[in-house]
């Protein structure tokens, strides 16, 4: 029998080798530009007064975004605060009640169905359920659109999180005499820095949402002061500045893209830390 | 004991043998004292269609160890994890027949679960400590059952670490993780936390599989400590641990008991053709 030659799959390892590092390279460098771009642009406008100030009115110079920053972390709080003990209570019961139930399989269905849904849909859904009955754009109904958008991955991660914890964990707390719950709460413990990780994705996933509170945080001028008006944010705003004709506002979106870049990436890094703490 | 007096289902049955107490071969429950602790009567175990234990009958002899032993896959666990009714856990699985605590079928859909493993504790393959300190994870089952002021619970989980021989290692370290002790020290925690709260029953399951031979050792000498308290059944794949540790070993094969008796009895005379070749490692 005659032997292939190495010389051939060689070349091919090679060749793959390099297309893959290739590829790698392209993806990390784009990234690379895009935050050294958005550095670049972004730094100069973020000066002592863009923390503090409210935004001047339009054409005028200096001002700053402190009521879009403040309220972009009240919409996120708040949709935390509903996303994340809904979205946790489906991920423990596909995980631990409807694991091979129908009614689980059908919920786990939806969430992956949620969780693909254009985000510009949810906002579409939330304005005509929250926005147009009270005849007003609001933050509880921007929260509630960034909630619904948060809780299919908190769902997902954590009951991912939950089915890594190993059964022998549940079935000894069983042994010991605790009821079910109290089983679910120890895996839950074991669990606990995936499922940080995976909440902190999540906010770090609509911090960045602009569509969404487009139809129903809409955005303002003014301080939040009520979460039943219209709320500042730095995504709309964004939107809003960056397409404005003053240059002195193009300045101030780029610098609340920077700012939103620093926390989605700062975020993501303790995520990255909560999760190695897990696999220790 | 009054042979007169009527028998209710919650109190256990005279001290007579009964009628039918014939296990497959060899005097059942050879040279115990007293009724046993655990009989078991016709059990069936099915996962979803799956028959897995056919007409299993038993008895467990109180404050004696019985080996159960037998080749992978012949139903040795499926037999164990009945005894607490732990398999419903899972929805498939499925449990027939009496298992018998005290005279009172476990399997009445009338137990109280969380009382029964309360007085059938379990210890598994692999140590579970649950992700909390040393003494919360002994504390957690006490807590579960009794109410204990904070001293008389500090008292109760000194003695179940020293009751699992793990005291003088751990007790100036008891808000250290539970996690983070060896194999067999966490093997050890497992067992003051399933002795803390007073079971009755002691159900191991290939208790020191997972851990190094010296832990083994330790862990043997605990069983034969143990039984002082508690009446044991382990589950195990080394002969030679069940010959060192029991009074009493059942024989599994592929769902049946195909021989119990005393441990010296199977070990040495065994009367079964299939007992003998497993016992001499001809299979399994």
């Amino acid at each position: 029998m005659r032997r292939r030659s190495s010389r051939g799959r060689k070349a091919a390892d090679a060749a793959v080798r390099a297309v893959a590092s290739l590829a790698a390279l392209l993806g990390i460098g784009v990234l690379a530009l895009i935050l050294a771009e958005v550095a670049r642009r972004g730094a100069p406008a973020l000066d002592g007064a863009f923390f503090t100030a409210l935004p001047g009115p339009p054409g005028v110079e200096g001002g700053g975004l402190a009521n879009a920053i403040l309220g972009t972390l009240a919409l996120t709080a708040a949709a935390t605060a509903i996303g994340v003990p809904l979205g946790m209570l489906a991920g423990v019961y596909l995980s631990e009640f409807g694991r091979d139930t129908r009614l689980g399989a059908a919920v786990r269905f939806c969430v992956n169905v949620l969780m693909g849904l254009p985000s510009i849909l949810v906002g579409l859904f939330v304005w005509t359920v929250l926005v147009v009955p009270f005849r007003s754009f609001s933050g509880h109904a921007g929260a509630v659109a960034l909630a619904l958008i948060m809780l299919p991955v908190v769902a997902r991660t954590t009951e991912d999180m939950l089915a890594l914890v190993p059964h022998a964990l549940r079935e000894g707390a069983l042994a010991v005499g605790a009821p079910r719950w109290r089983s679910t709460l120890i895996a839950f413990k074991a669990a606990r820095g995936g499922l940080i990780t995976g909440v902190l994705l999540a906010v770090a996933r609509v911090s960045g949402e602009t569509a969404p509170l487009l139809f129903t945080a809409l955005n303002s001028p003014f301080w939040p002061r009520s979460m039943s008006e219209p709320v500042a944010n730095l995504t709309v705003t964004v939107f809003q500045y960056a397409m404005s004709p003053y240059a002195d506002w193009q300045a101030k979106a780029w610098g609340a893209s920077l700012l939103i870049m620093a926390a989605v990436l700062t975020t993501s890094l303790l995520a990255r830390t909560f999760a190695r703490e897990r696999t220790r | 004991m009054n042979a007169t007096s009527p028998e209710s289902p919650l109190t256990p049955p005279p001290a007579v043998p009964r009628p039918h107490v014939a296990v497959r071969s060899g005097p059942a429950a050879a040279d115990a004292d007293g009724p046993p602790k655990i009989s078991v009567r016709g059990l069936d175990f099915h996962y979803g269609k799956q028959q897995a234990l056919f007409g299993n009958d038993l008895d467990i002899a109180a404050n004696r160890v019985t080996a159960v032993i037998g080749p992978s896959g012949c139903g040795k666990s499926t037999h164990l994890r009945v005894y607490n009714r732990i398999y419903q856990l899972y929805r498939d699985q499925r449990a027939s027949g009496e298992v018998l605590l005290d005279g009172v079928n476990l399997l009445s859909p009338a137990t109280d679960l969380i009382e029964l493993r309360r007085r059938v504790g379990m210890i598994f393959q692999k140590p579970t400590p649950f992700p909390m300190s040393i003494y919360e994870n002994v504390a957690y089952g006490l807590k579960l059952h009794y109410r204990l002021g904070k001293g008389e619970m500090a008292e109760a989980v000194e003695r179940a670490l020293r009751g699992a021989a793990l005291w003088d290692e751990v007790k100036d370290a008891l808000d250290r993780p539970g996690t983070a002790l060896s194999g067999g020290q966490q093997q050890r925690l497992c067992i003051a936390r399933a002795i803390a709260v007073r079971p009755e029953v002691l159900l191991m399951d290939e208790p020191t599989s997972a851990i190094d031979p010296v832990a083994t050792a330790k862990i043997e000498d605990l069983i034969e400590e143990l039984k002082r308290d508690f009446t044991i059944v382990v589950v195990t794949h080394n002969m030679q641990q069940a010959a060192r540790v029991s009074d009493f070993t059942a024989f599994f094969f592929e769902g049946r008991i195909v021989e119990f008796g005393a441990t010296r009895q199977i070990f040495t005379k065994p009367v079964h053709r299939q007992t003998e070749d497993y016992i001499t490692g001809r299979f399994g």
